[in-house]
């Protein structure tokens, strides 16, 4: 401390020095900082609140988002998006209709919406599979599949049995891993981040709340685990 | 994400930064989700850290900015527990280390004087005189001038005083 202190301060900052018990930091604390913060936080009482203000805001907001007036959009492309980020609020705010646990729903899915997956993202580490139920969004049959991530962000991944989907070329972004190389579009809507692409004689959508800088950052590594994790073919 | 040396700086100052969120939330549970917390944050943003700067304090900075974003709903919430005496107005006696019976009294007045202090009396306290920063590295803690700090170390003291005064005299 500075030198222009009173001895009557300079003593009561020795007590406090002295005087005070230190506490040091639990070997469980270091260990689970250490190692990522696992195990999970127990949660603390001040942090119900804030999730359920959050979660009523959020639900309010999307209240809003679907009841108000909307503008239809003239691109195509726009306008499946909105159909899929809506696809997407539903699920949000309702869950799906028909959540189904792949992959023993996977042949009643083939059979509702006409597209066959050869191969299915089941989750990993990062991403928890939440549920399959086919869909019918702007007059095309189709697969959502619902994800959720540690944050309790909800991914929905939507196979549209649609060729030759326009993906506009000045949203594209290029994503790399490996020697692998992609490039979807990214689009936004209500709030809402979409990724769109096109593969083979499908449309591809991968939609989530993740829009700023660092969780597009996410966003792209969610992309990628779901993109080469599965392989939707048009069944029939 | 955080690099290997920078999670390994970090953690440095991890009894450091558990000390204070002791003093902070009087609660050990508390304290070990504010610190968990404060370093998820701080190997979040790492990439914003300034290399050449304080870690310590900008670490500080984390915890007590995130201690400060959750207080006020907090307080909400004690004013309407059901006894009518909030959790958190109780003195910390819980987990301290193990001395003397005087000793341990002269703590406890000790601390139950600064527990009564304003939170920005308090840290200012924990971090100048208990955990010896500049005055440069406490106005960066706390985002004021330093000019600040030392009137409110001064104020500090003053009330401290006075609240060990009026213990000695109970």
């Amino acid at each position: 401390m500075s030198g222009d202190q009173s001895p009557d301060d300079e003593v009561l900052g020795t007590r406090l020095r002295a005087e005070l018990p230190r506490y040091t930091a639990p070997t469980s604390l270091r260990a689970a900082i250490s190692q990522g913060g696992a195990p999970a936080p127990q949660r603390v009482a001040w942090l119900s609140p804030v999730l359920a203000a959050a979660a009523t805001a959020l639900v309010l907001g999307l209240v809003f988002l679907l009841a108000g007036p909307q503008i239809v959009p003239a691109d195509p492309t726009e306008r499946l998006v909105r159909s899929v980020v809506a696809e997407h609020t539903r699920t949000l705010m309702w869950g799906a209709r028909h959540p189904e646990v792949i992959p023993a729903a996977l042949p009643w899915l083939t059979q509702e919406s006409g597209i066959g997956l050869r191969q299915v993202f089941a989750g990993d580490d990062r991403l928890q599979f939440s549920g399959a139920e086919p869909v019918y969004l702007e007059g095309h049959r189709g697969i959502a599949l619902h994800y959720r991530d540690a944050d309790g962000h909800l991914l929905t991944y939507v196979v549209l049995a649609l060729s030759g989907l326009p993906v506009p070329d000045r949203r594209r972004v290029q994503i790399e891993r490996g020697t692998s190389r992609w490039r979807p579009a990214l689009m936004h809507d209500s709030g809402f981040s979409a990724w769109v692409w096109r593969q083979g004689e499908l449309a591809c959508f991968l939609v989530s709340d993740m829009v700023s800088e660092d969780d597009v950052e996410r966003f792209k590594d969610y992309f990628v685990r779901v993109r080469v994790s599965t392989d939707p073919v048009p069944a029939y | 994400m955080a690099s290997d040396e920078f999670q390994r700086l970090a953690l440095e100052h991890l009894d450091a930064l558990y000390n204070f969120a002791m003093y902070l939330t009087r609660n050990p549970p508390e304290a070990d989700d504010l610190v968990q917390e404060t370093y998820l944050r701080a190997f979040r943003f790492s990439h914003r850290f300034q290399p050449g700067t304080h870690l310590r304090a900008w670490l500080f900075q984390i915890l007590r900015n995130t201690f400060l974003t959750f207080y006020r709903l907090r307080e909400r919430e004690s004013a309407l527990a059901e006894d009518g005496v909030p959790t958190w107005d109780a003195p910390m006696f819980h987990d301290a280390p193990e001395e003397s019976s005087s000793a341990v009294e002269a703590h406890t007045d000790l601390e139950r004087a600064l527990q009564r202090l304003p939170e920005e009396f308090r840290t200012v306290l924990l971090l100048a005189e208990v955990e010896g920063m500049a005055l440069e590295d406490v106005a960066r803690v706390l985002s004021c001038p330093v000019g600040t700090v030392k009137s409110r170390i001064f104020r500090a003291k003053e009330r401290l005083r006075g609240l060990l005064k009026d213990y000695t005299k109970k």
